[in-house]
């Protein structure tokens, strides 16, 4: 990458920051700050957000013209990408179609997007990994899974 | 002093040995680091109860500092970034022939400097725990406040990033109830946010799953073991000698620099290595493949990690993501650790304490023989070990609460972790920020009440005001140097105008 998109990638996650500062104080307003002898509930989030907006501010002035390479490659990969949609989806599903099912899918399409080539090696990692943790956590440990 | 001996129950051993395997595999194998781990095992170490979940909990914490010289030395790849200096040396014994001396050495010092930390926490946590019970709200909120500002000063890199990622964590701990009032905060009307985020669940997708991801994104190649034979071992008489002096030094510098908050464990080790560049007899070897080199920073890692034990246990107080993870697991096991800990919990106190003395010898014992395959579990390839880590990440949030919610979170926290990875920020202090959160606001909003308003009151006892007068130097010095160098710069520049 060069210094430029670096540098630029740097301004981005300052406003990204500022952005999130932003909108947390805004939400913030919600909760009073009554007096400091009986300080509310929204002193601190104030603080915090006051002080993140001053933070984000100061890196966005503090940015060169060509920033150190933070170590990120210019395009995103696709496996990352995939495996976080992935990911979403097993939290939403996980409720409704239970442990096993959805962590044997996770399991398996993870293996798949690492590179373990064919179907029958995650297959079987998929469910190894599944059976195990039900038998350790669900039957053994008496951890509560959906 | 008696219920050191609770650490050798049956139960408590299995416990410790448990903890130190999986510690030490945990150190061998790069990328999920100790307080990943520890979040993973969580709901294993609550079934075990208090005391045998905690010594399990603090053998993972500190088996990884001994399992992580291991790769180091054979492979050259660090397991955890406390062991990242040791390659320098370590590796280049072991393609001297060296490797059976250096890894005996390494262990060696990591059990004189365990041991000897465990003594120093013996002695000075429960001194440390009395002198606290003088703490009152605006002492506490001094301590915590210095502790992420000099956490943001360590954690290498943008010290700005740093301190972003606290007040990031500070804004997400303030989600759900707030401490002191109970107004529900932020949590828009989702009723799993109304316990809180799980710090659990946090820790599990910004370790955990973050790390699954970056593996994804850029697979790591899996390295080929130097062989090493059990005879091979034993250092020479010369090695060990020479090996003495560093060992000490790195024992009593990581003890002293594993009470400062922040990577206690990683600086200890590089401070350990400066040290014996510019003090030892061999400082002209050290960098080619000297003892030195090792004995040194593996003596202070390990001795770092006994001394952030002590803010934890006494205060209550955790500054490494690791201890963080340590607080955490102790709250779900209703022990509250702080000044009260030894008064209302002593055999967990002296409990967790012996079974450092017990996992030292175990992981001695476990080391020098077994250390071949140890490190062969570093070349099983990522693809079959990160899938699982996923399920595992997903179990430790779901039962932290019994919540669907706390999952999201997790994936959340997962996907955050790996972006803002990639954008330079380190994770480790957004854990923190979102530990001592509560910790900072409670004394915060306590000690503005007792001083009925007046911010004096923040700064009325000796401690709390050298705190914050310190805390002020750290945040502000490197702002008023960068405004002092421009200012020179900008006269420099005047004056060659008018020249």
């Amino acid at each position: 990458m060069s210094p430029r998109s670096a540098a630029r990638r740097e301004q981005w996650s300052a406003l990204g920051l500022a952005v999130l500062a932003l909108g947390y104080l805004l939400a913030g307003r919600a909760y009073p700050l009554d007096t400091l002898a009986t300080p509310g509930p929204g002193i601190v989030p104030l603080a915090a957000g006051v002080a993140l907006l001053a933070l984000a501010i100061w890196q966005l002035l503090a940015v060169p013209r060509s920033a150190p390479d933070p170590g990120h490659r210019g395009a995103v990969p696709r496996a990352p990408l995939i495996m976080s949609a992935v990911l979403a989806l097993y939290a939403a599903t996980l409720p409704v179609l239970g442990f096993m099912l959805t962590s044997f899918a996770l399991v398996f399409v993870a293996a798949r997007l690492m590179g373990l080539d064919g179907w029958w090696r995650p297959a079987a990692l998929a469910l190894g990994v599944t059976v195990a943790s039900r038998l350790l956590f669900g039957a053994w440990l008496g951890v509560p899974l959906p | 002093m008696t219920d050191l001996f609770v650490a050798l129950t049956p139960m408590n051993l299995l416990a410790c040995f448990a903890g130190v395997v999986l510690g030490t595999i945990v150190g061998v194998l790069p990328g999920l680091g100790p307080a990943g781990a520890m979040a993973l095992v969580l709901p294993l170490t609550i079934k075990l109860g208090p005391t045998a979940g905690l010594i399990m909990l603090a053998g993972i914490y500190y088996g990884s500092m001994y399992g992580g010289s291991t790769t180091s030395i054979l492979v050259n790849v660090p397991g955890e970034a406390a062991s990242v200096v040791t390659t320098i040396d370590g590796y280049r014994l072991a393609r001297k022939g060296r490797a059976g001396a250096a890894l005996a050495i390494a262990a060696i010092a990591s059990f004189v400097a365990g041991t000897f930390s465990v003594v120093a926490l013996q002695l000075a946590a429960p001194f440390v725990a009395r002198l606290a019970l003088a703490f009152g709200p605006s002492e506490f909120f001094a301590f915590a406040l210095l502790g992420v500002i000099l956490l943001a000063n360590l954690t290498g890199g943008s010290r700005v990033k740093s301190l972003a990622m606290v007040v990031t964590g500070v804004m997400l701990s303030t989600v759900g109830m707030d401490p002191l009032g109970g107004t529900v905060r932020f949590t828009f009307d989702v009723a799993g946010a109304q316990a809180g985020l799980s710090f659990i669940a946090v820790t599990a997708g910004l370790f955990g799953v973050a790390e699954v991801l970056a593996t994804m994104a850029q697979p790591a190649a899996t390295a080929p073991v130097a062989r090493v034979r059990f005879r091979a071992l034993y250092p020479s008489r010369e090695e060990l000698r020479r090996s003495v002096p560093p060992m000490l030094r790195g024992t009593v510098l990581g003890f002293l620099v594993g009470l400062i908050p922040g990577p206690a464990a990683t600086i200890a080790s590089f401070v350990s290595y400066g040290v014996e560049k510019r003090v030892s007899r061999y400082r002209h070897e050290i960098g080619t493949g000297a003892i030195e080199g090792v004995a040194g920073p593996e003596a202070a890692n390990n001795a770092a990690a006994g001394g952030g034990m002590i803010p934890l246990l006494s205060l209550g107080l955790p500054f490494t993501p690791s201890t963080a993870v340590l607080l955490s697991g102790m709250l779900l096991m209703s022990v509250t650790p702080g000044p009260f800990l030894l008064r209302d919990h002593p055999q967990v106190f002296w409990g967790v304490i012996g079974s450092f003395y017990v996992g030292n010898v175990m992981l001695l014992l476990l080391n020098l023989p077994l250390v071949g395959i140890f490190a062969r579990v570093a070349t099983i390839p990522q693809r079959y070990l990160m899938p699982g880590v996923l399920v595992l990440c997903a179990v430790a949030a779901y039962s932290d609460n019994n919540n669907a919610f706390d999952v999201w979170v997790m994936v959340g926290a997962g996907v955050l972790g790996y972006a803002i990875r990639g954008l330079g920020y380190d994770p480790a202090p957004l854990v923190l920020g979102l530990v001592l959160g509560p910790v900072l606001e409670r004394s915060l909003l306590q000690a503005l009440t007792i001083g009925r308003g007046e911010l004096r009151e923040l700064w009325s006892s000796a401690p709390a005001a050298i705190m914050l007068a310190t805390a002020a130097v750290v945040l502000l010095a490197p702002a008023a140097r960068a405004c002092l160098r421009l200012w020179t710069r900008g006269r420099a520049s005047g004056g060659d105008h008018y020249s």
